[in-house]
């Protein structure tokens, strides 16, 4: 027995797991149909694909949620996991997850997948016989992502970084290096079974003025530490940034790059496809401005040549939204990317240039670390501060880049900190920003952060 | 001058945090940030550690009124007689009266209290009360 099929065996050996059959997944997954797997569905595409969020406590109501969305075309269903189940809190779940069956409430945020195990979640997906996506934020997720692949659920989301420096205040970071090893390990083997497995990091990060320099290094090196395990289908991923230039220029940048270091560190198989947020900061209350909000990240997903668009509702403001208005989006949302097809590609050779050379110069500094393994070049490069996001929670992030806007909407870096950036990359950035007369950089950055309100 | 800072209890709003972090440098003072997701005992830890003139609380989903009961037992144990207690924010979890919410705080051990204000205006409103009692 391999140490990985130990360290597994380990992994499900747990009180809330009812026998967990490797043998049986393998077979599951062997046959599974291809329309179960999102990396097929990329290939066979005629459009962007269309994936909402969402996820309750019970059973009954995730199948609603899923039938109302097909009735609305959908092409990627979501699983949004709880917040108990993201801290490895099973008991808790399962406490309100029984809670909710009760009384018929939604205790829980989301939908607690290792209680409900994988021989209950696998008969609603092969129900449904659509391609699923699990979302979560889970610095240790062995435990769901086997639950997961084993329920037929075949793209699975995050990252050591991404869903530790938004989402946690003191998680170790080598720890969630190691313990996203375990989950490309996982993914990149059952991938020999039958179509890929997909993997997508989480380019919104802290949701709060990120600069594309960092949110496409970041990218770019989950991607490397996925593909490097074996790992044959990866999505990177970005949010809207609130300037459409700068979206396009992120997204031209980060699929150039992307394709770029793949085939250097010799993934010249994996496919890698991009994935665009809509909107992820503080939403408008006015609901029409929010419709019209969503319908220019719709056609911005479109001009950049994304390969799949994840929704938000009018309703953000308010909470999370009822399964009905979640179906309305989604089905505006394809109504608008039926104008949108073959748009031509538009680029700001200037841009795109200073952009490439900031990503390349840290990255340069990430690779140039004298630790041994990527893993431990990364981390070592976090704790210095080459790698340094806005607002993040986290105690390990060195939080000294500071960013704000400049007239046209960029995000444009104001305080480089520790970032290893040239005198030039950097100006480039901090010559376009203009504060008015008397106006501090605090009150700039709360007026930027609710630049939709 | 120093202060210690952060939000209090299990709330991860970071955003004002940092806002907080900057608008205190800008304003020249030495700032020992805490972060999220922090415990009132330690922030007295970190108050005697770092020898701090000013302890500003912060909380945005409410639970500081929970979290911040026993201030008044950690004052007593150690000598905080030169420390400036401040709390702000959005300091209820329902909709609550400013004239109900201030002294309650106040009886707590807090010197300032801001609810629902401007961050500038309670930062004013701390430079103001520490030049008033030099």
């Amino acid at each position: 027995m391999t140490l990985l099929q130990r360290e597994r065996e380990i992994i499900v050996s747990n009180e809330y797991i009812d026998n967990f059959d490797f043998d049986e997944v393998k077979e599951f997954i062997k046959g599974a149909s291809k329309n179960l797997f999102i990396s097929h569905k990329f290939k066979t595409r005629d459009n962007i694909l269309v994936q909402p969020r969402g996820g309750f406590p019970t059973y009954d109501k995730v199948f609603e949620l899923y039938g109302e969305f097909k009735a609305s075309n959908v092409d990627v269903l979501p699983l949004t996991i709880d917040s108990n189940t993201r801290l490895n809190d099973y008991a808790m779940a399962k406490k309100m997850l029984a809670l909710s069956e009760e009384n018929d409430t939604n205790m829980l945020n989301g939908y607690p997948l290792v209680n409900h195990g994988y021989r209950t979640t696998r008969k609603m997906m092969v129900h449904y016989d659509t391609p699923v996506s699990l979302r979560h934020g889970t610095p240790d997720a062995r435990l769901l992502i086997e639950t997961a692949l084993a329920s037929g659920i075949f793209e699975i989301e995050g990252g050591p970084i991404t869903y530790l420096l938004p989402y946690s205040k003191n998680f170790p970071l080598d720890k969630a290096f190691l313990y996203w090893k375990y989950v490309e390990r996982v993914c990149a083997e059952y991938s020999k079974l039958n179509e890929p497995i997909n993997r997508e990091s989480f380019g919104p990060l802290s949701a709060t003025l990120q600069p594309p320099a960092i949110v496409i290094v970041i990218q770019l090196l989950e991607m490397l530490l996925s593909l490097e395990e074996g790992v044959k289908s990866f999505s990177v991923s970005f949010s809207q940034t609130g300037s459409m230039n700068q979206d396009i220029v992120s997204s031209n940048v980060i699929k150039k790059l992307a394709r770029k270091y793949a085939d250097k560190f010799g993934h010249d198989d994996a496919v890698i496809n991009l994935v665009y947020h809509q909107w992820m900061g503080a939403f408008p209350y006015n609901k029409t401005y929010s419709d019209s909000l969503i319908n220019t990240s719709t056609v911005i997903a479109a001009m950049v040549g994304a390969d799949k668009i994840i929704t938000k509702t009018r309703d953000e403001a308010f909470g999370i939204p009822t399964k009905e208005s979640n179906a309305q989006a989604v089905a505006n949302v394809k109504y608008t990317l039926n104008m949108l097809k073959g748009l031509p590609n538009v680029h700001d050779e200037a841009e795109e240039q200073n952009l490439t050379l900031q990503v390349d110069e840290i990255l340069e500094a990430v690779f140039n670390d004298s630790a041994d393994t990527l893993w431990r070049k990364v981390f070592n490069s976090i704790k210095k501060g080459y790698i340094d996001i806005p607002f993040s929670p986290h105690i390990i992030n060195n939080n000294q880049v500071i960013t704000v806007r400049d007239d046209k909407g960029n995000i444009r870096i104001y305080n480089k900190g520790n970032l290893p950036l040239s005198q030039k990359s950097f100006e480039f950035d901090r010559e376009k920003i203009r504060l008015s007369k008397g106006e501090s950089v605090v009150e700039k950055i709360i007026q930027d952060i609710g630049v939709m309100l | 001058m120093k202060v210690v800072t952060g939000v209090v209890g299990n709330d991860i709003h970071v955003v004002a945090n940092r806002l907080i972090d900057i608008s205190l440098q800008e304003r020249g003072f030495d700032v020992f940030n805490l972060g999220v997701n922090t415990y009132l005992e330690e922030f007295v830890d970190a108050v005697i550690e770092t020898d701090a003139d000013v302890l500003l609380i912060s909380s945005l989903n409410g639970e500081a009124e929970g979290w911040c009961r026993d201030l008044g037992i950690l004052k007593n144990r150690f000598d905080l007689s030169k420390v400036v207690f401040m709390i702000g924010g959005n300091l209820s979890v329902g909709e609550v009266s400013i004239d109900e919410i201030i002294p309650k705080f106040k009886n707590y051990g807090f010197d300032l209290v801001s609810h629902q204000s401007d961050l500038n205006e309670g930062l004013d409103k701390l430079e103001a009360f520490l030049k008033e009692r030099s």
